[in-house]
């Protein structure tokens, strides 16, 4: 009986644990915490960080039970983001959830999100200074565009081993833009700069919201074919969304398809970061590489703006570049709150989702681009 | 390898430069259309109002032609009485409409040249366009 006993002991999570599995269930637990009491990013970090305390629980390897053991129900589930099926659902939803009549008002804006996306090739450059594979490079590069699918589509690409780290690295600082974000901004910018107040944009007809997809779809993916499972299912979905015939698909993307690949994208990635797999130099390196990444991102939209100001009659608010970066609509938040701290009555809201929504179509040019250089 | 012999080694340079002129240029690309959409979208519209101005223009310099399009002209009632006309039939309609749906009830009246006489109107600025397909009538240019 003492030996059945101890031989169910030794087969517990409690007997195999190891300190890397610990640490990471301390991450998943601090995933939680931001998610539910900070209320950041609370859609993707609970996911997530249920996933990394499930994908951190130790077991007896070859039963089929984690998520790279090839027979397993989680790494059926996993699938999904390693050949790019759940971000290209995510961007179906987005498209659907997305109004782009703002960007449409001025489109002007939408330099200001090719700007950011300098961040990514800033970022390319110092993850090969530090050694790592041209193909790691580039996937570590793509956390700049701060767009979690994105990232995780060209890594799953790219670099199929490094999806959990760079997938946390991306969530986690989206997560953390109210954090990282503001301090720049008010680097880069004077007060008189923060006071700027934008023009109401004009009126967008229902005939420009539909001709948008169609004309962003063909010249987008015309230039960078790669990009198309993302920008193709993007702008699908906001073709159902503006053409007004379809509510029904437009209303079932933007809800139930969008949630459910939302959460077994996060679920999945959470569980991908196996403490053994996970805690390596490579994925310390990874999230430093990532926090430039982000920074110069910012303050490359920051910069841009207060140039395109040297050229422009009607000045706009630099602020507006932070928002170039693609985490919808977090960083277009974090503009407005920004702006609004210096004066209350200036809204720049609607103008941040202008340069956010640009944000998500060039970083997914900037992904179908670096993929295309590795074709 | 590592530091700057690794970014040469990799074509890093020339990667990144590529990559973000390339996506500059899709962006301003697809900001300089986007730009234009509105305006082509405004003269397909208004294309009727367009081809209008021009055939008068041509009807200026041909003084034959004009003569030949007097006595269309001359049935019609002014846009004042076409406004005393219409305006009990655009009452029975909810605001903005569609012009079929005038056209329909005019038709019912059996109101003379409907086609031209909504044509006036609208020319006149008394249906004014919403840009979406539907019209409003404006009271004050109907006064």
């Amino acid at each position: 009986m003492f030996d059945l006993f101890y031989q169910f002991l030794s087969n517990t999570g409690y007997f195999l644990a190891d300190y890397r599995q610990i640490i990471m269930i301390f991450v998943g637990c601090i995933f939680l915490y931001l998610g539910t009491a900070k209320k950041y990013e609370p859609l993707l970090l609970v996911p997530i960080g249920f996933g990394i305390l499930v994908g951190n629980v130790p077991f007896f390897k070859g039963f089929g039970i984690g998520i790279y053991e090839t027979n397993s129900v989680l790494h059926y589930l996993y699938f999904g983001v390693t050949t790019g099926v759940y971000p290209s659902i995510v961007f179906l939803g987005l498209g659907a959830m997305t109004d782009f009549s703002s960007l449409l008002a001025q489109p002007k804006l939408m330099l200001l999100g090719a700007a950011a996306q300098m961040g990514i090739y800033f970022t390319l450059l110092g993850a090969l200074f530090f050694g790592f594979l041209p193909r790691e490079a580039a996937s570590i590069a793509i956390i700049g565009g701060a767009d979690g699918p994105t990232s995780i589509f060209l890594t799953a690409k790219l670099a199929p081993h490094l999806i959990g780290p760079i997938a946390i690295a991306a969530y986690s600082y989206m997560a953390l833009i109210p954090v990282i974000q503001p301090p720049i901004m008010r680097l880069l910018t004077t007060r008189q700069e923060r006071l700027i107040r934008m023009p109401p944009g004009r009126e967008v007809s229902r005939k420009e919201l539909m001709i948008f997809p169609v004309v962003g779809v063909l010249l987008c993916c015309f230039l960078a074919p790669t990009a198309l499972p993302l920008l193709g299912m993007l702008f699908l979905g906001n073709f159902l969304k503006e053409c007004g015939v379809v509510n029904r698909l437009a209303n079932t993307a933007q809800s139930a398809i969008i949630d459910t690949a939302t959460i077994f994208l996060g679920f999945t990635v959470g569980c991908s970061t196996q403490g053994d797999v996970f805690l390596t130099p490579k994925s310390l390196g990874i999230f430093l590489l990532g926090a430039v990444a982000f920074s110069i991102a910012t303050a490359s939209g920051v910069i841009f703006g207060k140039i395109m100001n040297l050229f422009l009659k009607e000045k706009i608010n630099p602020l507006l570049g932070a928002a170039g970066v693609s985490a919808v609509p977090g960083s277009a938040r974090e503009v407005h709150l920004t702006g609004l701290k210096e004066d209350p009555t200036n809204f720049l809201l609607m103008h941040g989702m202008a340069c956010n929504s640009s944000g998500v179509i060039g970083s997914a040019i900037c992904a179908g681009i670096l993929w295309s250089f590795f074709i | 390898m590592f530091g700057f012999e690794n970014i040469t080694a990799n074509n890093g340079w020339a990667m990144a430069v590529v990559g973000a002129s390339t996506v500059f240029l899709g962006l301003v690309i697809l900001s300089f259309v986007i730009s234009q959409v509105h305006k082509i979208l405004k003269l397909w519209e208004e294309r009727d109002e367009f081809l209008n101005r021009h055939k008068k223009q041509a009807q200026i310099e041909e003084p034959k032609k004009i003569k030949a399009s007097v006595p269309i002209q001359r049935h019609l009632p002014t846009v004042t009485d076409l406004t005393s006309i219409y305006r009990p039939l655009v009452e029975q309609l909810k605001q903005p409409f569609d012009l079929l749906q005038l056209f329909e009830i005019s038709n019912k009246m059996d109101l003379p040249h409907p086609h031209l006489s909504i044509k006036y109107l609208q020319q006149a600025g008394v249906l004014v366009p919403q840009g979406d397909g539907t019209f409003t009538w404006d009271n004050q240019k109907a006064n």
